[in-house]
């Protein structure tokens, strides 16, 4: 196989190798195919071109023309011509496609089906990188740029999906990185030049590399640093260690309940921080003071995740829907954007005209579809009652009786975690009803306590996520309501997360939600009065947020509270002018976060972190050579083991460490002798340990070991003495004889295939009945 | 020091052993009387002595004229027993050296004339110019110890020693010793020239007298007897066998040699390494010892490759490169 096409094999395999980081993106291994078969046709063609000896014009041409044509194939949706050249009405379908894939990358999960868009996409942009990479490693004999193109790979399934793109994932993409290094030296050096091992042998071109080991292990040494460095340093999101703990795939545990495709905090991330603000519905309601649209609901809590649909499968009619009095208000979504399973209602809705495929989960309220989507729906009007309590009411509430179900149900939630319960603690202090625990978090989490609207951080709701909003003080709705719910069902109040739409704005007829509005809340279970929202979220970072009546400090009602009953449908009142007039203002850039904020305030909490464990190892490491080494010299020389060989084995390493080598072929009493004469003052101990050896060894008596650790210290002490500071830094902290150790140990591990050779190596020995094609020196 | 030497009683048991220290006395005073004749040769003398007590025979090869023959006839004298002196020629027959059997009227029956090698220190000058046929009834002398002549077999005196002389310079009308024979010789040594001191000191007193006329003999031929019995009984460690097995076939693998010590080497070896550690004092050899004995006892043996000869590499050179490589303590890899 020629040189160059050994090149472009390993260009091809090792960007097939980076396409493991996106195991976690797709459902499935269906879309390997495709993109293998991608890279396979770019590759192939360049190859072929190459062949043919053309330039890297060509070959560059060649490549993008492969890839085009293949898209064509795969994607024209037959608007080309023999349904291989594309036609301007291809480009069009492809931008089609590819506006369709982006949005959905923005709103879906991972993992998704690698189907239609997506995979055009991705098909696209794999192409486009296999060409840079081919380019770089094959034709511009630049593979060092390579590492670009593989990092844009890693990349990708890095900013879709951070959860669940496992750090494990960059090994191999690092591996394939050096592999590309080495074989393109290999090639410059086998062309220009032969290979020599250390000592000066000529090295045939089909004879394994004798520098290979030493490039194997500094080549997985520098994975690992990068990798412990990497699992280091503090993110302002959950550092990489918790998906070291949460493993692969495990991170992606969101997609797969209830919810069905479309995860609502993905979706919830993803909408707030669209860098372009889209509309998703208008909202037509003779309602003055419209609260939050409810859709989904989050009520079951797993540490690793975070609240999740809990598993309801009981659907009721649409008309089944109760009315409890109180004032109706009417309402018309016209739906732009929304694809959910799962239709936005008010308050409590009356009446929903949805069609017989769309149902009410009689436990949640939600208003959801087994078989159909929002996306189905254009447009839809439904009958609603507002929400209306009185905080002294709810003030006034006795918590459920500990074995009623629903407080069972509600207030269900991981015990283990004690940092939370200090919160918890701190939060609740002296509060004796549900809705004094529920006013503590609320100030607890309120920005005169510190916490800042931040929606950089990362889009999660577990125990960890939490726990870091929690110290740091920065998060956006998710973390406030998943924390607010999490500390209160510690605090043994049954409470859930609703996640839906705030308020939108107002133009005097209709209300506009955009994807800013995308929001969630909590809420509270009050004996009598049922399901109560609560909003921990800082107006100022939700867009249309509202205020709250019941949310403030109780004070005297003007309302007189309505005795519902205890339906979680069933709330209903009249209408209030409360107090909340919608916020009209834009969601207000994040704070800039003190850098301090996130690293700083990380290890004051005094939790244990497993990242300044690793530091703490990082910087054990350097001292690991000094240990080991008096590890040994204390083996040597305890009573138990001490032997005049022990001893003189410690002399002959204190000698290698201080830089006085003692050879093999020396006799003790050589070293001794040279030993002495090097360090005059070490004579007397290095005499006795020499002597000592020499009985035990050979005069078949044994020698007398008495003396022989006292005679070891004086030998190092005299040692350290004659030498300069910085050989005797070198002798304490990187002890040479330490190192041969590890060459040797290295050396019998490799086991090499021509171990057969003699013992002795012969540095004047050349080449001379070597086997090898070598034509001569160079 | 008093020695018990009785002849007698030596002949009818083994001879006892003498202690180390008595042993080190008695060679320290040989050597200071040898040394009394050459000067400035001390570790030479002393590998020579070693030679002797183990029981084997020594090349001395170097110029004319730096005492070889010195060496021999005062190391004879200081332990006074025999010398006799061949000087080989190319007409020297195998019954000059051996002895032969001649009529003798009165008895009327053939009588043994014994030959020169009927002695205790045989010194053989110029060995290298007599016949191949007389070299080789020497050195079976040497390697058998006993001569047969007209069927009947006649025991040499122990102790025996053969000091063979040759000048490596000038070859001409010589007959070389084959490797065969080279390999009876336990050890080679060089005398090489005294330094500026000693050859002033040797002026000083070869103006005056013959100091070899004048040596009195230390230690008698009993002594020498039971020393070689000492010496033997040396203890020698299975790690130091180790050694010089290994020393032994770093020379047969050696890529710059044609041939490789002998068996016979290894064994003369371990004996010479015995004495030496005798005359120590010690009752046990150490590698020093053999590290020591290595190139006189080895290097004759070996044949370098005619690459390596060409290069002006020779035997001396490869024996010390070997003593600088091969491992003390024979394990591949200590750790």
């Amino acid at each position: 196989m020629n040189s160059q096409r050994h090149a472009t094999l390993v260009a091809a395999a090792s960007i097939a190798i980076t396409l493991t980081p996106m195991l976690g993106l797709f459902s499935g291994l269906g879309w390997t195919i495709p993109l293998l078969a991608t890279i396979a046709v770019i590759s192939g063609s360049a190859g072929l071109v190459r062949a043919g000896g053309r330039g890297q014009g060509l070959q560059t041409l060649a490549m993008a023309g492969a890839l085009l044509v293949l898209l064509t194939v795969g994607f024209g949706g037959g608007t080309g011509f023999l349904f291989v050249v594309p036609t301007p009405a291809t480009f069009e379908h492809f931008a089609n496609l590819a506006a369709a894939g982006i949005s959905d990358i923005i709103v879906l999960a991972p993992p998704v089906e690698a189907e239609g868009g997506i995979l055009f996409l991705t098909m696209f942009g794999v192409g486009l990188v296999t060409i840079l990479h081919d380019m770089f490693i094959v034709g511009l004999r630049t593979p060092a740029l390579a590492g670009l193109t593989l990092l844009t790979m890693y990349l990708v399934p890095v900013s879709v999906s951070p959860e669940a793109t496992s750090w494990f994932w960059f090994i191999l993409p690092a591996a394939a990185y050096l592999w590309i290094l080495a074989d393109d030296n290999l090639r410059r050096v086998s062309r220009f030049g032969h290979r020599f091992t250390g000592q000066g042998h000529l090295v045939g071109p089909r004879f394994p590399s004798p520098l290979a080991a030493s490039a194997r292990v500094s080549g997985a040494l520098f994975v690992a640093v990068t990798l412990a460095l990497l699992t280091i340093i503090p993110t302002n999101t959950s550092g990489l260690l918790d998906q070291v703990a949460q493993g692969y795939g495990e991170g992606d545990g969101l997609g797969d309940g209830s919810f069905g495709a479309v995860d609502p905090w993905a979706q919830l991330g993803g909408a707030l921080n669209r860098p372009d603000t889209i509309e998703v519905a208008r909202v037509t309601t003779d309602d003055p003071t419209p609260f939050y649209m409810r859709m989904h609901v989050a009520d079951d809590l797993v540490p690793d995740r975070g609240f999740g649909p809990g598993d309801w499968d009981d659907v009721q009619p649409l008309d089944t829907l109760p009315y409890d009095g109180g004032d109706v208000y009417s309402a018309t979504v016209e739906n732009l954007e929304l694809i959910d399973e799962v239709a936005p209602v008010y308050g409590d809705p009356v009446s929903v005209d949805l069609g017989d495929e769309w149902g009410v989960e009689s436990e949640t309220g939600v208003i959801r579809s087994e078989d159909s989507s929002m996306a189905d729906v254009d447009e839809f009007s439904f009958e609603f009652t507002d929400f209306q309590f009185d905080e002294n009411i709810l003030a006034g509430t006795d918590p459920l009786p500990e074995d009623d179900p629903i407080r069972q149900y509600y207030t269900d939630h991981p015990g283990d975690i004690p940092e939370l319960d200090d919160y918890v603690e701190e939060a609740t202090a002296g509060a004796d009803s549900d809705f004094d625990k529920v006013r503590g978090v609320l100030d607890f989490l309120s920005t005169e306590n510190g916490f800042t609207y931040d929606e950089e951080v990362g889009n999660s709701g577990n125990d960890e996520a939490i726990l870091n909003f929690l110290e740091s003080g920065e998060g956006f709705c998710q973390q406030y309501a998943s924390a607010m719910a999490w500390m209160l069902r510690v605090a043994d109040v049954p409470t859930r997360v609703v996640i839906g739409l705030s308020k939108g704005s107002y133009d005097g007829e209709q209300w506009t939600l955009t994807s800013n509005n995308f929001h969630a809340w909590v809420e509270v279970y009050f004996d009598g009065q049922g399901w109560v929202p609560f909003d921990p979220t800082p107006g100022t970072g939700v867009s249309g947020s509202l205020n709250i009546p019941w949310d403030d400090e109780p004070d005297e009602s003007i309302e007189e509270p309505d005795e519902g009953t205890e339906s979680p449908t069933d709330e209903s009142s009249a209408s209030d002018e409360a107090s909340g007039a919608p916020s009209e203002e834009l969601p207000e850039s994040p704070t800039p976060d003190s850098d301090a904020g996130a690293i700083g305030q990380s290890d004051d909490s005094g939790g244990f972190n497993p990242a300044w464990l690793s530091l703490a190892l990082l910087a054990v490491l350097p001292l690991i050579p000094l240990l080991w080494r008096s590890a040994l010299r204390w083996t040597r020389l305890r009573p138990k083991r001490l032997s005049a060989v022990s001893a003189w084995d410690e002399t002959v390493d204190l000698a290698r460490d201080y830089g006085m080598p003692v050879g093999d072929a020396q006799t003790p009493r050589q070293a001794a002798a040279s030993l002495a004469q090097a360090v005059p003052a070490s004579r007397a101990p290095v005499s006795a340990l020499a002597s000592a050896v020499e009985l035990h060894r050979y005069s078949g008596r044994g020698a007398l070991i008495d003396g022989l650790p006292d005679a070891v210290k004086d030998l190092r002490i005299a040692l350290d003495k004659s030498v300069d500071q910085r050989t005797r830094f070198q002798a304490i902290f990187r002890p040479a004889s330490l190192a041969d150790r590890f060459s040797a140990w290295r050396e019998r591990v490799s086991g090499r295939r021509d171990r057969k050779r003699p013992t002795l190596r012969w540095p004047r020995r050349s080449n001379a009945g070597r086997p090898g094609p070598v034509t001569g020196r160079p | 020091m008093a020695f018990e030497s009785s002849p007698q009683q030596a002949q009818a048991q083994a001879p006892t052993p003498l202690s180390p220290q008595e042993f080190k006395a008695t060679a320290e005073a040989i050597l200071t009387n040898v040394e009394w004749v050459i000067e400035g040769k001390a570790p030479t003398i002393r590998l020579a002595l070693a030679v002797m007590l183990a029981e084997g025979h020594l090349l001395l090869e170097d110029v004319p004229g730096v005492g070889k023959t010195q060496l021999a006839k005062a190391l004879a004298k200081s332990v006074d027993c025999t010398v006799r002196r061949i000087q080989f020629t190319p007409d020297l027959l195998p019954s000059d050296v051996t002895g032969v059997s001649v009529f003798d009227p009165e008895k009327r029956d053939f009588v043994f004339k014994a030959g020169a090698i009927f002695g205790n220190l045989i010194l053989g000058d110029e060995i290298n110019r007599a016949s191949p046929k007389t070299q080789a009834a020497l050195l079976e002398c040497m390697e058998e110890r006993q001569v047969t002549v007209d069927g009947n077999t006649y025991r040499l005196r122990s102790p025996f020693m053969v000091i063979a002389t040759q000048n490596p310079v000038e070859m001409e009308g010589t007959y070389p010793l084959p490797e065969a024979q080279r390999d009876r010789f336990a050890a080679r040594l060089a005398i090489g020239y005294p330094d500026v001191g000693a050859e002033l000191a040797m002026l000083d007193h070869r103006g005056e007298f013959n100091p070899l006329e004048a040596l009195k003999p230390v230690c008698d031929g009993e002594t020498v007897v039971r020393m070689i019995a000492t010496a033997r009984a040396v203890h020698l460690a299975p790690e130091l066998k180790r050694y010089a097995v290994d020393l032994v076939n770093a020379t047969r693998s050696n890529a710059q040699l044609k041939l490789g010590a002998s068996p016979r080497a290894t064994l003369q070896l371990l004996r010479c390494a015995r004495v030496l550690a005798a005359m120590d004092g010690r009752d046990f050899a150490l590698p020093d010892d053999i590290q020591q004995l290595a190139v006189p006892v080895l290097a004759h043996r070996l044949i370098p490759t005619a690459e390596t000869t060409m290069g002006g590499g020779d035997s001396t050179a490869i024996v010390a490169d070997i003593l600088r490589h091969v491992p003390i303590v024979s394990q591949p890899g200590r750790y």
